[in-house]
């Protein structure tokens, strides 16, 4: 149940659209070729040792963006499809700009001698978000170098999050305003809230026959006793099934966000967050290790991370 | 077949609009006036009404507005979209039982322009009832919208069935193609490709938009009367030749995460057994069927628990054109809630009413039964309306 | 310095602790080698006037410290194939750049390795590295 009707923001999709349906659009060759000056500048600043660069004459494959910066006079000739998009988001009063993932693939190193161009291709604009830093819209795009042939020497997938600033307001924001998603508790569940507040994962088990249960409630539906405990889980889990979240915004919450159906190996099915990984790298049958979560002052929700060796 | 000795008598429903411009109430009263009318029933006629737990407009204040008399039946189902043949169900009970003579079914709301189920809703798990502490388990973790809870399911299908995303696009298609020739249908004569659906932005993966119903404003109205009156009415009846409603075991609202593999809908699986073995019916009796179809992934797990399809097949079925006009068994001719409007279920018993009286704008030929079901992922409920 | 061969690596290995510390020197030496002029990484006052408490490392520095600390570990033979960054929160200059990684998985001849960035303030990068090892013949 999703709205299919414009909405103020669509001039921007629309205008991202556009631009991303130019393809991929190539850059001049670089001012310079790959040379030895430069790669020895960049590795002395990077405190890098490494010498088979400059012994094999190749760039280091992290310098490949480099020999294609503009320089400190940037010409208005070089423009990408990207620019436009961003100007568009600043005079939409997106003004703020935070980079959030740089991705570089390396095909083959550039030689000393070649001169490297960049294509660009504008692949995509999402928003309006609610984020931490404000609402604001994430900007993707892939840039290609070649040398002087056609194959690609490297590439790369660049995003940005381009935010409407928040007014400065006296206090801090975020850390002290409270979670809007608290959950309803009651004598039946408060037993495992309380175990989330000491980091632990407590699964109800029956006092009288044992039977584990989760999510938890006042009688056992195996043998009607009302003797209930708990055990301890080991905090592991698997993903059995899981969502990434893009749309609508979520009070509380940045998007994308990743929500599983966590399998434990006690034997129950539990609900929660998987983070410190991105969504893509999410998969079922993924292994997971429990982790708690400060939402506010009074929150401390059970969430998931990608188990560790 | 014995039936229920109901019959649907009369339809009648609102414009289907994104903004009606009016109240709530005033659809309700609008919808039932056209179902009336339709019937050749005047309102003082009416003594029951049955609506959903979730409509805003109680049965005594749409009794009000119409000017209906005394009322000695009126009854509410729960579940949200899961309510809509359930409300058939109740009347026909009424019906049958005596309780009521004439009873009106009803379903109103702005849903597009007023409270939209689509959007988060904070406090959906802040209150200790029972569907507030089974919300806390969900809720908090920002798995709160109607979509993020069957993207949840669509994957394990998709895992469990090797189904696609494009698997899920042919049912948008095929609704919106439905949609496109039905005047009545918002997306009519706007029907979209398989490449515009696997275009469309993620909104949980692995929905798309176009995976996910539109929201709509508008009404509609059933009138459910014995079949014997039926019979002497103005339009020919819907003979209700089985209702049921169905929870399975582990039910909850939209997130039965913790039984079995999660692949299906053994709620669907409880209703259409019940109208099998009620209807003395089986899957190939049935021309047509109205599957409810507020998500694409639903519409597959729905064919294999009713028995169109064997387990996980529902993917190659639909890949075949079989949900499609002239396909094995066209699905929801007027478009569904994807095409036509989300009225939570309520337009599609008026379509299978059409489809038995053959007035459909896209008739299917030699439709003598049709089975409508009701919102999915939740308690639900479903139909089999017969010519007679 | 020699390059690891391939008994010498295994998952979940750690590599040694790498930490810089980021001097304004650092910063602007880094901006300007990786040809990035934007006043943010060398003008405090331009820094600050965007709301940043001081001057901060650019990104094509980051990819450059986080193929650093893996060809440190490596040995210098060892191709690097991607460098995949989350970027997190600024690396401002006057703090300190904590680099730890370990081996996560081994698909072929490739290897990853996650790296994880830390300043005063989080995380400043988490990035995945994939590389080859040199075949035999010229190990």
């Amino acid at each position: 149940m999703t709205d299919l009707d414009m909405s103020p923001g669509d001039e921007l999709l629309e205008l991202a659209e556009k631009q991303a349906a130019l393809g991929e659009v190539r850059g001049g060759p670089a001012a310079d070729p790959v040379n030895i000056p430069m790669i020895r500048h960049w590795l002395d600043a990077m405190g890098d040792a490494n010498r088979s660069y400059l012994d094999k004459g190749v760039s280091p494959p992290a310098m490949a963006q480099v020999w294609t910066m503009p320089g400190v006079r940037r010409g208005v000739k070089d423009r990408s499809p990207v620019d436009d998009v961003l100007a568009a988001l600043d005079a939409a009063g997106y003004t703020g700009v935070v980079a959030t993932n740089c991705e570089q693939t390396y095909h083959r190193p550039a030689r000393v001698g070649e001169r490297l161009s960049a294509a660009t291709r504008f692949s995509g604009l999402i928003g309006p978000k609610r984020t931490a830093l404000g609402e604001g819209y994430f900007a993707t795009w892939n840039v290609t170098w070649y040398g002087e042939g056609d194959a690609p020497v490297a590439e790369m997938m660049f995003r940005v999050l381009k935010f409407r600033p928040r007014r400065k307001s006296g206090t801090p924001a975020a850390s002290t305003a409270p979670y809007p998603l608290r959950p309803a508790q009651n004598r039946d569940t408060a037993f495992f809230w309380e175990g989330v507040r000491q980091g632990e994962l407590r699964i109800q088990s029956c006092a009288d026959c044992g039977r584990l249960r989760h999510p938890p409630g006042p009688v056992c539906p195996s043998c009607r006793s009302t003797s209930r405990s708990y055990v301890v889980a080991r905090g592991e889990g698997t993903v059995f099934s899981y969502v990434v979240h893009h749309h609508p915004p979520v009070p509380g919450r940045e998007t994308p966000f990743v929500v599983a159906v966590v399998e434990l190996p006690e034997g129950v099915r539990i609900v929660g967050n998987v983070v410190d990984c991105p969504p893509d790298a999410v998969g079922i049958g993924m292994e997971l290790r429990a982790t708690y979560r400060a939402m506010d002052d009074e929150v401390i929700l059970p969430m998931w991370a990608p188990r560790e060796s | 077949m014995s039936g229920t000795r109901a019959a649907i008598a009369g339809i009648g429903a609102t414009e289907f609009s994104k903004d009606s411009g009016r109240s709530e109430l005033r659809l309700a009263a609008e919808a039932v006036f056209a179902a009336l009318d339709d019937a050749g029933l005047d309102p003082s006629d009416v003594d029951g009404m049955v609506t959903f737990t979730q409509d805003t407009n109680q049965e005594i204040a749409v009794a009000r507005e119409i000017g209906a008399g005394e009322l000695t039946f009126f009854s509410r189902v729960e579940y949200g979209g899961g309510a809509a043949c359930g409300t058939v169900a109740h009347a026909a009970m009424a019906v049958a039982t005596g309780m009521a003579r004439t009873v009106v079914c009803y379903r109103a709301f702005n849903e597009r322009s007023g409270r939209r189920f689509g959007q988060p809703d904070a406090r959906l798990g802040g209150q200790p009832t029972s569907q507030g502490l089974e919300m806390s388990w969900h809720v908090p973790f920002g798995l709160m919208t109607p979509a993020a809870w069957v993207a949840m399911f669509a994957r394990r299908y998709m895992h469990v069935h090797g189904a696609t995303s494009e698997d899920f696009g042919r049912v948008a298609v095929a609704m919106r193609r439905h949609a496109a020739t039905n005047p009545a249908a918002w997306f009519y004569q706007r029907p979209i490709t398989l490449e515009e659906h696997q275009a469309s932005r993620w909104i949980v993966e692995p929905l798309r938009l176009f995976d996910c119903c539109q929201e709509s404003d508008g009404a509609v109205a059933l009138v459910v009367t014995s079949v014997e009156r039926a019979r002497d009415l103005r339009r020919s009846p819907a003979v209700v030749t089985a209702a049921a409603q169905g929870s399975a075991e582990g039910q909850m609202m939209m997130t039965s995460y913790y039984r079995d593999d999660m692949s299906g809908l053994p709620e669907m699986s409880v209703v259409g057994r019940r109208l099998w073995e009620m209807s003395g019916l089986k899957p190939r009796d049935v021309r047509t069927a109205i599957l409810y179809d507020h998500f694409t992934p639903f519409v597959l797990a729905q064919l294999e628990e009713l028995g169109f399809c064997g387990r996980g097949e529902a993917p190659g079925f639909v890949r075949d054109g079989g949900i499609e006009l002239g396909g094995r068994l066209p699905v929801n001719p007027h478009g569904g809630q994807l095409g036509e409007a989300y009225i939570h279920g309520m337009n599609g018993i008026a379509e299978a009413v059409r489809q038995i009286r053959g007035t459909s704008a896209n008739q299917v030929p030699g439709v003598e039964h049709v089975l409508v079901t009701a919102g999915t992922g939740v308690p639900t409920s479903g139909l089999i309306l017969s010519a007679g | 310095m020699r390059t690891l061969t391939e008994d010498q690596i295994e998952i979940g290995a750690v590599l040694p602790e790498l930490s810089i510390d980021l001097t304004p020197t650092v910063v602007v030496s880094t901006a300007l080698a990786t040809m990035d002029f934007t006043p943010v990484h060398h003008d405090v006052e331009g820094a600050r006037a965007q709301g940043s408490k001081d001057i901060f490392l650019n990104i094509l520095t980051t990819m450059g410290l986080v193929e650093r600390y893996v060809t440190d570990w490596t040995g210098p033979e060892a191709i690097i194939r991607r460098i995949n960054v989350k970027l997190g929160v600024p690396a401002y200059a006057g703090d300190r750049l904590d680099f730890n990684g370990t081996v996560v998985t081994q698909d072929g001849p490739d290897y990853t390795v996650e790296v994880r960035g830390k300043v005063s303030l989080g995380d400043h990068a988490t990035a995945t590295v994939t590389f080859t090892l040199p075949s035999d013949e010229t190990a």
